[in-house]
């Protein structure tokens, strides 16, 4: 889980690094990757692990639709009006569906995922084993785009130093929107992943927005590898939380570590990002 | 405030005092203890996002701490609606003061989200302490105690004294956000609005004056979720503590108009219409609009509906007095 | 006895020292130009001395009373007052409400508080612009708006930082009658100024300093003449 949490939270902290913007919609992101995976499956029998490759592009340009016609006159109205902006468009989204698809939880078995694999003896969901190791890929594959190719660099030097980057002749609009497609295509991809191991309910996006800016927050708001460092913390505090400490605060854990990092440590654990 | 613009709002709130006299349709009288309650509650949240600049996201704690303390005054030391609707907005305003001290640490963005995380802790907190809170049932008002005015017993079956209720309430809400406008404590919030560093150069105490605010901002809050708890006789974490009243908080100062005294008015009428119309239609996801309606606002009329009709008013004998002193 | 004093102030950020056991006084009624290459750590003074920085450690002292690592409205009120090198004006509101808002801290109420706004409106020459927001206004017109909300706020020490950045000569010049205005009506000065033909002119003494140290302190016929301070502005060769 705590990989494809990662994701999701690769997907808001390349959007914030880029342009300082909250993205509250992005939990709606990945709820719509998810109910893509349902419906693909549903309608066309295609499993969700090989409708990732169709809904990932699609997912990458609505994304950019968005920016284009949506954020980009907004973002220079301030953080702010852009924060409330999104929660807006994250209302809009979540209701859409609700409307759409009612409110009702689904599942998305998968025949092959019934019983679970059980290397060394753990239980170890198929779906998830699956899932987990897509997620891995991306994220390599991500990371390769952003060191390796000049869009990616432009990607990296813009969230590091955005005058900077303005000097350097990269076009800014452009990267903002490449961005956010990106950010969009992970919370996408990471949700179409997930389509299998969770219930799919519109507003799951809530629970998964939370999740994924406490990991963000940890690892340094704009940090990729932060991103990545933080979704595992997650996963082990949460489940040692609830052994250790009680299962009835086990989700206040998260909200906890959240404002203390925001507060004591406000660039992230690891120190790699800059906040506020 | 001009003596002409006092007159006008004291015949307001006298006519709509004198409304149930008229009008006895009691789900008329319903939507405007609607409302009344909202107006409120945008009035509070407007006095630290609108004016101080300060969104926050979690303003349900307020309006549940309030709801909470007023209830439970009431079903274990008979504490009456009356006395325990301004006790629990005291009591909001004091958990106000720690919230405070802990997320105005943090600026912008940042800090709504902290807001955000306060507000969710205080929702477990309240699902989890079940002595005080009775959990995730909640607790139930049966009975409302006896009273009588003036010769004449109360009926409480009747929405006449919520509605007079509520109107006392937002009388109280917008009479202190209009003296706030007008204060030097106003002044200094919109300074913090506009740069907290230069706020804070010019001798502002800026942590202090936001807290400040926040507390009033919260005993607003608390005291309509105290109102809430009569009105409605039931209080679970769900309805009392619930992010979405916080974002209808947002929604109805943003669209009304941020920094003013009647926007709010102007937003709770339109998110009582349209959203009680919405509700009626589309039994789930008539939130949609409220989205739909937040991203216009935002896009196209960001100063809000009664901000922009102010401006309207505002502009010609604005014009005038700069052609003079040019 | 100095009216502002500093002693071994320092500041590290992380590891590096951005100033270093720093150590002088304004006297009652001068002008201390404050200059040193970039980088030299003058913002940081300022940001140390006005409490948007809290120091490491040293002792700044007003009249003789410590007032260590105070928050910046705790300074204002006590009489330091500032302006930013990047004019931070509040934008969204017309100007005689800017320096109005300063204006409160002396005077509670409005009527006054307006009265007063207006007299340093008139003084600085932006009576004018009143009414205008002032985000929109010039940048030399932000810079007198930068040093009218600072005298609204009543001070005894000024501290000045770049007034006359970015101004064309022209505005330079009427930059420092400004200044020289502001002195002459008892107000304290402490000046950071990269314009060094103004800075010269105006101040009483200068204070050099080269990485967060002091390197000369004196006259500015004296120090000119140093060659510590000829060396760090022109290299070792010229020295």
């Amino acid at each position: 889980m705590g990989a494809l949490y990662a994701m999701i939270g690769i997907g808001l902290t390349i959007v914030f690094g880029v342009m300082r913007i909250i993205n509250l919609a992005h939990g709606e992101f990945v709820m719509l990757g998810m109910f893509a995976a349902f419906w693909s499956q549903k309608l066309w029998g295609l499993d969700p692990f090989l409708s990732i490759v169709l809904w990932t592009p699609v997912l990458f340009g609505a994304g950019v639709l968005v920016y284009r016609f949506l954020l980009r006159r907004i973002i220079p109205g301030g953080e702010l009006n852009t924060l409330l902006y999104t929660a807006g468009l994250s209302l809009l989204v979540a209701n859409l569906a609700l409307l759409l698809w009612s409110g009702d939880y689904r599942t998305l078995p998968l025949a092959y995922a019934v019983t679970p694999m059980r290397p060394l003896g753990v239980a170890v969901p198929v779906a998830l084993a699956i899932g987990f190791a897509i997620a891995g890929a991306i994220t390599l594959a991500l990371w390769l785009f952003l060191s390796r190719t000049d869009a990616g660099r432009a990607i990296r030097a813009t969230s590091q130093n955005p005058e900077a980057a303005v000097l350097m002749g990269i076009d800014v609009e452009r990267v903002a929107a490449l961005a956010f497609g990106l950010g969009t295509a992970l919370a996408g991809a990471a949700g179409v992943l997930l389509a299998p191991s969770l219930y799919l309910y519109p507003t799951v996006g809530e629970l998964l927005i939370v999740k994924s800016f406490v990991i963000v927050v940890l690892g340094g708001l704009g940090s990729v590898p932060g991103a990545i460092a933080g979704g595992i913390l997650l996963g082990l505090v949460e489940s040692l939380g609830a052994v250790y400490v009680s299962t009835t605060y086990k989700d206040g854990l998260g909200y906890v570590m959240f404002l203390l990092v925001l507060l004591y440590r406000p660039s992230g654990l690891f120190g790699v990002g800059k906040a506020g | 405030m001009t003596r002409r613009s006092a007159v006008a709002w004291v015949a307001a709130a006298a006519l709509l005092a004198g409304l149930p006299l008229v009008v006895k349709n009691s789900f008329f009288l319903h939507v405007c203890i609607l409302v009344f309650l909202w107006t409120v509650l945008g009035e509070a949240w407007n006095a630290l996002g609108g004016y101080a600049g300060q969104v926050s996201f979690g303003h349900a704690a307020f309006f549940g701490v309030g709801a909470y303390v007023t209830i439970v005054l009431f079903l274990k030391a008979d504490v009456a609606p009356w006395w325990g609707i301004p006790v629990g907005g005291a009591a909001a305003a004091a958990f106000a003061v720690p919230f405070g001290l802990i997320t105005f640490r943090l600026k912008g963005p940042y800090f709504s989200l902290a807001t955000l995380a306060v507000a969710e802790l205080t929702k477990l907190v309240a699902l989890n302490w079940e002595w005080a809170t009775n959990g995730s049932t909640g607790y139930l008002v049966t009975h409302l105690p006896p009273l009588r005015l003036g010769g004449l017993t109360v009926d409480w079956e009747t929405k006449t004294p919520f509605y007079l209720a509520a109107l006392s309430l937002l009388v109280v809400a917008m009479g202190t956000i209009g003296w706030l406008s007008r204060s030097r404590l106003g002044a200094w919030l919109t300074a913090i609005r506009e740069n907290d560093e230069a706020a804070e150069a010019v001798g502002i105490d800026t942590v202090r004056a936001k807290v400040l605010t926040l507390a009033l901002s919260a005993f607003l809050a608390g005291m309509g979720g105290g109102f809430y708890a009569f009105y409605f006789r039931y209080v679970d974490p769900d309805a009392v503590l619930n992010i979405g009243l916080s974002m209808e908080m947002v929604f109805i100062a943003m669209v009304g108009g941020l920094g003013t005294v009647g926007g709010p008015f102007i937003g709770a009428v339109f998110l009582t219409t349209v959203g009680e119309a919405m509700r009626e239609k589309f039994q789930v996801g008539h939130l949609v609009f409220y989205g739909l309606f937040m991203m216009l606002v935002i896009r196209f009329l960001p100063e809000g509906i009664w901000g922009r009709v102010r401006r309207a008013i505002r502009r010609a004998p604005a014009v005038e007095v700069s052609r003079g002193a040019a | 006895m100095a009216l502002l004093e500093v002693e071994g102030l320092t500041r590290f950020f992380g590891g590096l020292r951005a100033v270093g056991d720093l150590t002088f006084g304004v006297e009652p009624g001068e002008i201390l130009g404050l200059i040193g290459p970039n980088g030299a750590g003058k913002t940081t003074v300022f940001n140390l001395v006005t409490g948007f920085v809290r120091p490491s450690g040293g002792k700044v002292r007003l009249a003789g009373r410590d007032v260590t690592g105070l928050k910046p409205h705790r300074l204002a009120r006590m009489g330091i007052a500032r302006t930013f090198q990047i004019v931070k004006p509040f934008p969204g509101l017309p100007v005689r409400e800017n320096v109005t808002l300063a204006a409160f801290l002396r005077h509670p109420r409005r009527s006054h508080a307006e009265a007063a706004a207006d007299e340093i409106l008139g003084r600085l020459g932006l009576a004018a612009r009143a009414g205008t927001l002032a985000g929109q206004l010039t940048l030399m017109d932000q810079k007198r708006l930068e040093m009218a909300k600072a005298l609204a706020t009543g001070p005894r020490v000024l501290l000045l930082d770049e007034p006359m950045g970015g101004l064309n000569p022209a505005e330079v010049d009427q930059a420092s009658e400004l200044v020289l205005g502001i002195r002459a009506s008892g107000v304290t000065v402490v000046l950071v100024e990269h314009v060094m033909k103004a800075i010269m002119r105006m101040s009483d003494r200068v204070l050099v300093m080269r990485q967060g140290e002091r390197i000369a302190l004196g006259a500015p016929a004296e120090v000119v003449r140093d060659p510590e301070v000829i060396a760090a502005y022109f290299g070792k060769r010229a020295a």
